[in-house]
């Protein structure tokens, strides 16, 4: 049996089976950093090819990313801190006053999928707590979303708090949703903006400077 | 005869009708949203005002997307604006025995055979059933319709929610989008239960002989692919479209997002306009839009009339924001869009 039939799961979203594969190589003795990086993470890497090149949309993500997940819970415990090498810590959320999240939840799978350590706060997060988090969590990169005109001026806020008190050189800031595009990203002051979440991996790869991108 | 008529009956190119709401209206006149939003006759005069500040061609009455869903047990809260704090209780797998499931089905094959729809609606009785938890604001809507049209000589558009993009509300956009796939069925079922109650609301309002815009933006190409559009979302829209214009009405559709994978689809709907964010897309339909709500929002007058000037290139239109105006966008670049209008027409409006 090949470790790519765990691929093959998460590429067709087969939730009902990924976990009794997993099993079955975790059983066969196969390591389960192998079922990781050669089954379900290349799954969700050719689901996130997928969508770019829109033969996948978000529902087919949506079930891809739920797929990934059923199988990584499995084997999350198994894997000893060594075995992942995290490229850098992620805070991501959808700002005050907005609860779409469905982008955000696209972009944070992708992320760990690609090796990043994510820090989801949700949606609807108080400015406050973006800041607080970035004080005690150090995070490389910090991801802001929003999908309506009337929340994305938190965006900005939260940039002005940050360089007020003088975080603004620790930690990152990108943004996207809907209704964010390149013009308003470099006048609210963020570092980036993406149009959708293969292009928020690409972004952050280029912003950490990482060894492996 | 009133501009955008004009433009629908080919008697002129150009007409103007940006996506100014409830929420910026209320906002100009520093209004509690809430206060607004629950209360026909403050919606009424708040978009009263906001047509008399800029006298665009036209009225939206369109207060917030889920003034349906909450109707049908969607709660909310404001903050100012409404956000989802819990979904409806309706959609639940006993809630099935609601709704007669043999109607639901004779309304799909007769809309297919193209027969009479209005017989299969659903009982009065029935329709009651489905709103659990009204607040009452599908009826401060049509109050705010029945004062715009005494007040105002334009055409007064209402908004009300596709089928799909409802469905979306009240079982949840996550949930919704996953079961267009892994619960075909119960897909269906749900988006019949939005159509059903939807077409229950437009009967109340194409009585007032109020012209109807159906915003359906989850069902863009940017959100789902255009096999599933055309399985859930096209035909619940047709119809809706096929029941307003047997009354004489006009019928606009607004989708965000990328709609070129489905401009096709949303080119034989039916409608009279189509409001779309790419307005070079080819299409018969009769387009509405032009100017980007983030230009709008924050762009320079130079940035904002290099824009109209695009977008009147591409003949016929409706010169519009591509999706609702924001809150705060300045006074003076939604005039500047009327201004521009009127510069074309030679005349300036009083």
């Amino acid at each position: 049996m090949e470790i790519s039939l765990i691929k093959k799961a998460v590429v067709e979203f087969e939730s009902d089976k990924i976990k009794g594969l997993v099993r079955e190589f975790l059983d066969k003795g196969v390591a389960p950093l192998d079922i990781l990086e050669q089954g379900l993470i290349p799954g969700m890497k050719e689901i996130g090819r997928l969508f770019a090149i829109k033969e996948y949309y978000v529902p087919e993500v949506l079930l891809g990313s739920e797929t990934f997940y059923a199988g990584f819970e499995l084997i999350k415990p198994l894997l000893v801190q060594t075995d992942i090498i995290k490229k850098g810590k992620i805070l991501i959320g959808v700002v005050q006053g907005d609860i779409h999240d469905i982008g955000k939840n696209i972009v944070k799978v992708m992320l760990e999928s690609s090796g990043y350590e994510v820090l989801d706060l949700g949606r609807d997060v108080p400015n406050e707590k973006f800041i607080e988090t970035v004080i005690n969590e150090k995070p490389k990169i910090l991801a802001l979303s929003s999908l309506m005109t009337t929340t994305m001026v938190h965006m900005e806020t939260i940039i002005k708090i940050l360089n007020k008190k003088k975080l603004r050189k620790t930690v990152k800031v990108i943004v996207g949703g809907a209704p964010v595009n390149q013009e308003y990203a470099n006048k609210i002051g963020a570092d980036g903006y993406a149009e959708d979440a293969a292009g928020a991996v690409k972004l952050i790869d280029s912003l950490t400077v990482n060894p492996w991108s | 005869m009133n501009r955008i008529e004009e433009v629908l009956q080919h008697r002129r190119k150009f007409a103007v009708f940006p996506m100014v709401c409830a929420d910026h209206c209320s906002n100009l006149l520093h209004q509690n949203f809430k206060s607004v939003a629950t209360d026909g006759k403050k919606l009424a005069y708040v978009l009263e005002y906001g047509y008399n500040l800029y006298q665009y061609d036209g009225i939206l009455l369109f207060s917030d997307p889920y003034v349906e869903a909450e109707a049908m047990g969607l709660e909310l809260d404001y903050n100012p604006y409404p956000k989802i704090v819990r979904f409806s209780e309706l959609i639940r797998e006993d809630s099935m025995e609601l709704i007669r499931k043999d109607s639901m089905e004779l309304i799909r094959k007769d809309f297919i055979r193209g027969k009479e729809i209005k017989a299969l609606r659903l009982k009065s009785e029935e329709i009651k059933g489905l709103r659990l938890k009204s607040s009452g604001r599908v009826d401060e809507i049509i109050k705010a319709a029945k004062l715009l049209k005494k007040k105002v000589d334009v055409p007064i558009f209402v908004s009300i929610k596709g089928p799909f993009t409802l469905t979306s509300f009240i079982v949840g956009p996550e949930n919704f989008l996953k079961m267009l796939l892994n619960r075909k069925e119960m897909a269906e079922y749900y988006i019949d239960v939005a159509l059903q109650f939807q077409l229950s609301y437009l009967k109340k309002l194409l009585q007032l002989g109020v012209h109807i815009f159906i915003g359906d933006p989850m069902a863009s190409a940017s959100v789902i692919s255009p096999a599933l559009f055309k399985k859930y979302a096209y035909e619940p829209l047709a119809i809706l479209i096929k029941e307003s214009k047997l009354t004489g009405v006009y019928v606009g559709v607004h989708i965000c997002g990328d709609t070129e994978p489905i401009i096709d689809q949303l080119d034989s709907l039916g409608a009279d306009i189509l409001s779309i964010e790419d307005i070079s897309l080819k299409t018969k339909t009769l387009k509405m839009g032009g100017v980007s709500t983030l230009t709008l929002l924050n762009g320079t007058p130079e940035e904002i009339k290099k824009e109209i000037k695009k977008a009147l290139k591409s003949g016929r239109l409706i010169l519009s924001s591509s999706c609702d105006v924001p809150v705060n966008t300045p006074i003076e670049n939604i005039k500047l869009m009327v201004d521009e209008i009127n510069k074309k027409d030679g005349f300036k409006k009083f």
